[in-house]
């Protein structure tokens, strides 16, 4: 079978609205004797969350190739040209990483409780991850506010342009990982193709590396200033 | 079989309408026909926009209907050589091979139902229309805001490549049949498999460098200094800077290109030698290897060149790539086909000719690669005739090659009836002979104007053979597309009158995709899974009645098979 990344403790925790008689789902290919005639598009049960780990796993690596690409025309750029005037990072971006960070582990802590069947408990936690996000990107917001104030536009210098492209392109990234948090939150999981504890794996692989991805940057921009 | 019986067995499904049957269907054989079409719309108009630019440089005085309406200016030629270009690149060349027949057959041949994110699938392929019309839009309209309206269409087009790819490696990796193991596949799987990673790679960085391109263009930022590039250029060109920029831009892209275009084409190329030389691919897992080594090989030199130059499109471009990465997997590839023709009993059809042709222009394409890996002479001839010959005799006429061998070889079962095959042998030759009479002596004409302009030989007769060369090059152009038009005839003439394939596997081959109806159903496999046995191409086995074995016959059935044949 391919791509075990499956975690089973989890598997447990489907809510019990909607599964019946469904009993846990089938392994992938190993039940699919087809005897349900109504049901004739997928006849093995519901499909195996495999995909969505690959799947993630596959995007994480395209998204950093594209962060990658940047960098090095960061590092590039800065060796050759002569009119490079580094950015002084704005204080609030080192309060905006801490809020970041710690949106990571309250993320881990509410699918601590998810796993201890705590759902509400989850949500809360949930919630908290989901603010402390948003919290982030206003921040972000603010430290462009605090740039142009002093002068410091897109445009002005290559060292600039590359601070703003790199916040930029993070943003838009993390508001999908914001996006995929309130999905988590308020989709009704009762008869999805992914059960609740496999979406918010998926979304805390995502966000972790969002979290990640930004310290990396954010030293890449001090740093290499 | 057990599809025999799924096409019957829901008679009272409601007929969906058309815009959820064809526009909205997230089902992977509309999309996957969806990407042909657009394909084929595009070859159409690509070759269109070829003609015009041919009668522009043979009498550069005609009035052409379609460019004086436009003002005849030196950037509105550009502009069509990008047109063509892109057209041809992004939308025929790598989105045909890959999301075209990637789609409808990637999830049969694997034995899937679907592939794994079929909303992110028709979200790519909305894209990708997007894109097209984008890329067509961008000619018509002012110089400045049609580079910046093409490079956002080559940005949407990367981004619906890297929805595709992600779905392409997920749908591989996750969503095999049972029994299909890694060694198990066919080599088009490998190659569709491998070329989805190398997109992931590949578009992500394209699609930086547009962020980048763009907010220079609409933000005044300078991530890309174009203007020292423009004003390094001779005094000549420094006049027409706008041609320059797009040749540039267009160059800096379709170098990526070359890879992702080539590879499925490798693949389809070795599925069909395989399959009508009746023979199992010579050292198949050194031909999977080898698939590798061109993504891993062409990855690394051209990623290389990205990093160590920062994504600057208008740093020198290094045209030796495909010749300098290519080298050892293609020499693999080559021996392999080879080895699969050796003592072969090949079925000389449409298709098998096609790949052939594949395999000889590539070839000959490849050798005239090693002159440019000679640094010097491609960073000095970005639109020089020696590059546009080699350019189209490797990547655009061998891709299409591949392309209308796969089309002759699946129109079968996408269709459910067969191309006219005297009429397909007659449009091969023509355009077998065309294209080498087009292309060969534009490698001339380029050889001619270097030694004009390298100092110390004249050469004043040979130069003078350039003007009825390119006469020659003109007629052979008309007669190609003359012979496209066969091509066309056929089709659309196969498409409603063709003659029906009864059985579902008239060509006897082995994949997956053979075992079902043909057109498929909806659901593909009909009720029950598809479970595989064996590997891809087990041809001419010794002690078989048959001589092939398809990927779905149970031991049992095939030992049965053997009692009755001896």
């Amino acid at each position: 079978m391919p791509g075990t990344t499956a975690v089973p403790d989890i598997e447990l925790v489907v809510e019990d609205v909607g599964g019946g008689g469904g009993g846990p789902t089938p392994p992938p290919g190993g039940g699919g004797d087809g005897d349900d005639g109504s049901k004739r598009r997928r006849p093995g049960g519901p499909p195996s969350p495999n995909r969505y780990y690959t799947g993630i796993a596959l995007g994480i690596v395209s998204i950093l190739m594209f962060f990658m690409a940047l960098a090095s025309a960061f590092l590039v750029r800065r060796g050759t040209s002569g009119d490079w005037i580094p950015v002084h990072l704005p204080a609030v971006l080192w309060i905006n990483t801490l809020a970041l960070v710690a949106s990571s582990l309250t993320l881990e802590r509410a699918r601590r409780s998810l796993s201890r069947l705590n759902l509400s408990g989850f949500r809360k936690l949930w919630t908290v991850t989901t603010a402390l996000g948003a919290l982030f990107l206003i921040g972000q917001l603010v430290a462009w506010r605090q740039l142009v104030a002093q002068g410091v536009f897109m445009a002005s210098n290559p060292a600039s342009s590359f601070f703003y492209i790199f916040t930029a392109a993070h943003g838009l990234h993390l508001l999908g990982g914001v996006g995929a948090l309130l999905y988590v939150l308020v989709r009704k999981f009762d008869n999805a193709r992914i059960a609740l504890p496999t979406a918010a794996e998926i979304a805390s692989y995502y966000w972790h590396f969002m979290d990640g991805l930004w310290v990396f940057l954010l030293a890449l921009l001090y740093l290499g200033k | 079989m057990a599809t025999d019986d799924s096409s019957t067995s829901h008679p009272d499904t409601p007929q969906p309408g058309f815009l959820s049957r064809y526009v909205f269907s997230t089902n992977h054989k509309t999309i996957g026909l969806n990407y042909l079409w657009l394909a084929l719309f595009s070859v159409f108009l690509g070759t269109a926009m070829s003609l015009l630019m041919r009668i522009h440089l043979v009498w550069p005085g005609a009035h052409l209907p379609f460019l004086s309406s436009l003002g005849n200016s030196p950037d509105r030629f550009a502009a069509l050589t990008t047109l063509h270009g892109s057209l041809m690149v992004f939308l025929v060349l790598t989105a045909a091979p890959q999301a075209g027949f990637g789609n409808y057959f990637l999830p049969l041949q694997i034995g899937a139902r679907e592939v794994a994110f079929p909303t992110l699938n028709l979200l790519a392929f909305w894209a990708t229309v997007a894109s097209f019309v984008g890329m067509t839009g961008a000619f018509l309209i002012s110089p400045q805001s049609g580079i910046t309206l093409w490079i956002v269409s080559v940005a949407i087009f990367c981004a619906a490549s890297l929805l595709n790819a992600l779905n392409f490696s997920v749908t591989t990796i996750d969503l095999r049949a049972k029994g299909m193991s890694l060694p198990r596949m066919p080599i088009t799987v490998w190659a569709w498999f491998l070329n989805a990673i190398l997109g992931m790679l590949i578009f992500s960085i394209l699609l930086a460098a547009c962020a980048c391109l763009l907010s220079d263009r609409l933000l005044s930022t300078h991530f890309f200094p174009s203007l020292n590039f423009i004003a390094s250029q001779p005094a000549s060109v420094v006049a027409n800077a706008v041609p320059v920029l797009w040749q540039r831009l267009f160059w800096f892209f379709a170098q990526a290109e070359v890879y992702v275009a080539m590879l499925p084409c490798f693949g389809l190329t070795t599925h069909l030698v395989s399959t009508f030389s009746r023979k199992p691919v010579w050292k198949e897992r050194l031909v999977v290897l080898a698939l590798c080594g061109v993504g891993l090989f062409g990855f690394c030199v051209w990623g290389q060149h990205m990093f160590s130059s920062g994504m600057n499109p208008f740093s020198p471009l290094v045209f030796s790539l495909l010749a300098s990465s290519l080298g050892l997997p293609a020499a693999i590839l080559l021996v392999s086909w080879l080895g699969t023709l050796w003592n072969a009993r090949i079925q000389l059809n449409t298709a098998m000719l096609f790949a052939l042709g594949f395999i000889s222009l590539f070839l000959s394409g490849g050798l005239s690669g090693i002159f440019l890996a000679r640094h010097d002479l491609a960073t000095a001839a970005v639109s020089d005739d020696f590059v546009t010959g080699h350019f189209h005799l490797v990547m655009g006429v061998a891709a299409t090659f591949a392309i209308l061998g796969a089309l002759f070889f699946w129109f079968p079962k996408i269709f459910g009836r067969r191309l006219n095959e005297p009429l397909g042998k007659l449009h091969f030759w023509i355009t077998f002979a065309g294209v080498y009479c087009v292309f060969m002596p534009m490698h001339w004409l380029g050889l001619i104007a270097h030694s004009r302009v390298s100092p110390g030989s004249p050469l004043p007769s040979v130069a003078a053979a350039g003007s009825s060369i390119r006469a020659f090059i003109s007629v052979a152009i008309l007669l190609t597309v003359f012979a496209q038009g066969l091509f066309l005839i056929n089709f659309l003439w196969s498409l409603f009158r063709g003659e029906k394939a009864e059985e579902s596997n008239p060509w006897r081959a082995t994949t997956l995709e053979w075992s079902i109806l043909s057109p498929p159903p909806p659901d593909d496999f009909g009720l029950s899974d598809p479970v595989v046995y064996r590997g891809a191409y087990e041809f001419s086995l010794p002690d078989v009645a048959e001589d092939f074995v398809p990927q779905h016959l149970a031991p049992e059935q095939s030992a049965r098979a053997r009692e009755s044949g001896e």
